[in-house]
């Protein structure tokens, strides 16, 4: 299931970067689940990954279409189009597979609290 | 075992004369004879996933590869039919096809050990002949398998591994597990992810740092039941400086209904490494031949598709390169042939992705009777890709006024120091070309051969000299008639 949240801004201020987002409570995010977060203008997908999280941009650079529908290997940590089928590498970003050859952007993920929270800029 | 008889008279020995007479016989006489159908296994028509947990079985293939497949075919029955490219795809119908044919226990290495009806084939198609003067290395495939491999001895004592597809997977499990679908996921198109979903055969090469294949490896693909579907799937990597040259032909026989083509290619051109692919297709006119072959071009490296086709009912082919390492360098070599009927849909496409990448795109199509002969092609150069440069031809050349030639090319640059460039022709054989030559006293039917020859000779040599002659030959037997 993906939820599909507001842009979450908690200081109410935009463009100071970079800027802390808060996700959702850990417990909500089980390991091989992902999500999809709206912040401004960026979509990003949030993986649990056998129990560790990660953040990716949510867009396949081979033609923009949405990762977190696809599907998520926990053992090697990437995460399948369905468009086309390229692997992304959730730690890193990158490309595995073809038909994409350029890495997408990655968000650094904190927990504090017992919350997932992402550093955006 | 008895051997089966066949239904065509063993190859007679030819004079230089008679040899000529046999280059103009139509395709039916030289590669549209079938043999009798001895054997161990014929899947009844349709798909389904029984099937492909058969084929898995069948192979005794590790489980992931097994997975592999029946998430292949839950792509491929989610994918629509592409609407795009020919008319004629539409008719293509699925559930008419044979997915699986076995027609030997193995792939021998010895033609010796070849079932015998199938020898007869290869020999008719001069297949031995051919391994025995200028061959590195040979892989015959009949309908969904091979049946004979063999590569030279000193090539294997230098690591060269040349073998049919399922026997890499099952020798080199580790290797193939590491590349096998990096380049072309299953679900990248409905065609490839019909491949994943049940290929079988095909050829796995591995070429190890440095070495150099100076005489080219080829494989020989037939195809011989009526509605068959063959799916070979092809894996090359050539490691750190090494060079490879792998050539393929295809024929079929000629039945009124259609069989199916749909290979899956990949090549892996290692930082500094060279891989050059050529084919020449060959298909009898009942054949749509899908294909999807795609190679990536690491540092220095460079990757060359030489791909001529000739044959089959309907062909959607556009060999792909991914220059991914600065000064990587590709190169697409193209002739597409449409006579009655057919329709080829070629072209190339070439991805710039890093700096100081060159490529060249070099597409020709002649078309006659109605023949349709399309380029279709992507050029793009991505951002950070400065320095890249690109030229691409294409030229059709039309015979009569009832054929058809189409140019699709689509071009994306996304940095601005680049240099491209594009050009295209389309011309016809015209009165003023043929009277030059006929008030030389050349016939009008030599002179329009003179003209098509002149026309695809930046192509054909760039061909091993035996193929050359060959492609001569079948435009040739392409052209016989063509005038009046």
């Amino acid at each position: 299931m993906i939820l599909r949240r507001n842009p979450i801004n908690p200081l109410g201020l935009r463009k100071q970067l970079p800027q802390v987002i808060e996700i959702c409570p850990v417990e909500q995010l089980k390991p091989g689940e992902m999500r999809l977060v709206e912040w401004e203008d960026l979509e990003i997908g949030v993986f649990n990954c056998a129990g560790t999280v990660y953040a990716i941009e949510d867009r396949c650079s081979h033609d923009n279409g949405t990762l977190v529908e696809g599907e998520l290997d926990q053992d090697s940590c990437t995460i399948e189009c369905p468009r086309h089928g390229s692997r992304f590498d959730l730690k890193t970003g990158n490309p595995l597979t073809l038909p994409a050859y350029v890495p997408v952007d990655t968000f650094d993920v904190i927990i504090e609290d017992d919350k997932i929270k992402l550093e955006v800029e | 075992m008895a051997i089966p008889e066949t239904q065509v008279p063993e190859t007679p020995v030819l004079t230089e004369n008679e040899e000529l007479g046999l280059i103009n016989a139509d395709y039916t006489e030289r590669y549209g004879f079938h043999d009798a159908e001895n054997y161990l296994y014929k899947a009844p028509k349709g798909l389904s996933r029984e099937l492909v947990e058969k084929i898995s079985e069948f192979k005794s293939e590790p489980q992931w590869m097994r997975e592999f497949r029946l998430k292949a075919l839950d792509h491929f029955l989610a994918r629509p039919q592409p609407t795009w490219g020919s008319p004629l795809l539409a008719e293509v119908d699925y559930d008419n096809i044979h997915y699986f044919v076995r027609a030997s226990e193995r792939a021998e290495r010895s033609w010796d050990d070849v079932p015998d009806d199938v020898k007869k084939t290869f020999d008719r198609l001069g297949i031995p002949e051919a391994e025995r003067k200028f061959l590195s290395g040979v892989g015959a495939q009949y309908e969904s398998e091979v049946v004979y491999h063999q590569v030279h001895e000193d090539l294997e004592k230098q690591g060269v591994i040349f073998m049919d597809m399922d026997s890499g997977l099952r020798e080199h499990e580790d290797l193939v597990r590491k590349y096998f679908a990096t380049v072309i996921p299953p679900n990248d198109n409905k065609l490839a992810a019909l491949n994943s979903a049940v290929w079988s055969g095909g050829s796995f090469v591995y070429v190890p740092e440095g070495v150099h294949v100076e005489m080219p490896l080829q494989a020989y693909f037939r195809i011989n039941t009526e509605n068959m579907g063959q799916f070979e799937r092809t894996l090359i990597i050539a490691e750190p400086g090494s060079y490879v040259h792998y050539v393929e032909g295809c024929t079929a026989p000629t039945y009124s209904s259609n069989s199916l083509h749909s290979a899956v290619v990949e090549l892996i051109a290692q930082p500094g490494a060279r891989i050059r692919y050529t084919t020449v297709q060959n298909w009898s006119t009942n054949v749509y031949n899908l294909v999807t072959k795609r190679a990536v071009a690491y540092a220095d490296a460079t990757v060359e598709w030489v791909d001529c086709n000739l044959g089959s009912k309907l062909t959607m082919k556009y060999p792909s390169i991914y220059l991914l390492g600065e000064r990587a360098h590709g190169e697409v070599l193209s002739i597409a042939f449409a006579g009655k009927g057919q329709h080829q849909d070629a072209g190339a496409k070439i991805i710039h992705a890093a700096p100081n990448t060159t490529s060249n795109i070099f597409a020709k199509s002649i078309s006659k009777d109605g023949g349709r002969g399309s380029y279709r092609g992507l050029l793009e150069v991505a951002k950070g890709a400065h320095g890249a440069k690109s030229k691409v031809v294409c030229d059709a050349l039309l015979l009569d006024e009832r054929s058809r030639s189409d140019t699709y090319p689509t071009i994306r640059i996304g940095e601005d120091d680049v240099d491209v460039g594009h050009e295209a022709t389309v011309s016809k054989v015209g009165d003023d070309q043929l009277f030059y030559l006929m008030s030389h006293g050349i016939p009008e039917e030599e002179a329009s051969k003179l003209i098509v020859n002149g026309f695809i000779e930046p192509i054909t040599k760039e061909l091993p000299m035996e193929y050359a002659v060959e492609m001569n030959r079948l435009i040739e037997l392409q052209m016989e008639g063509s005038i009046g």
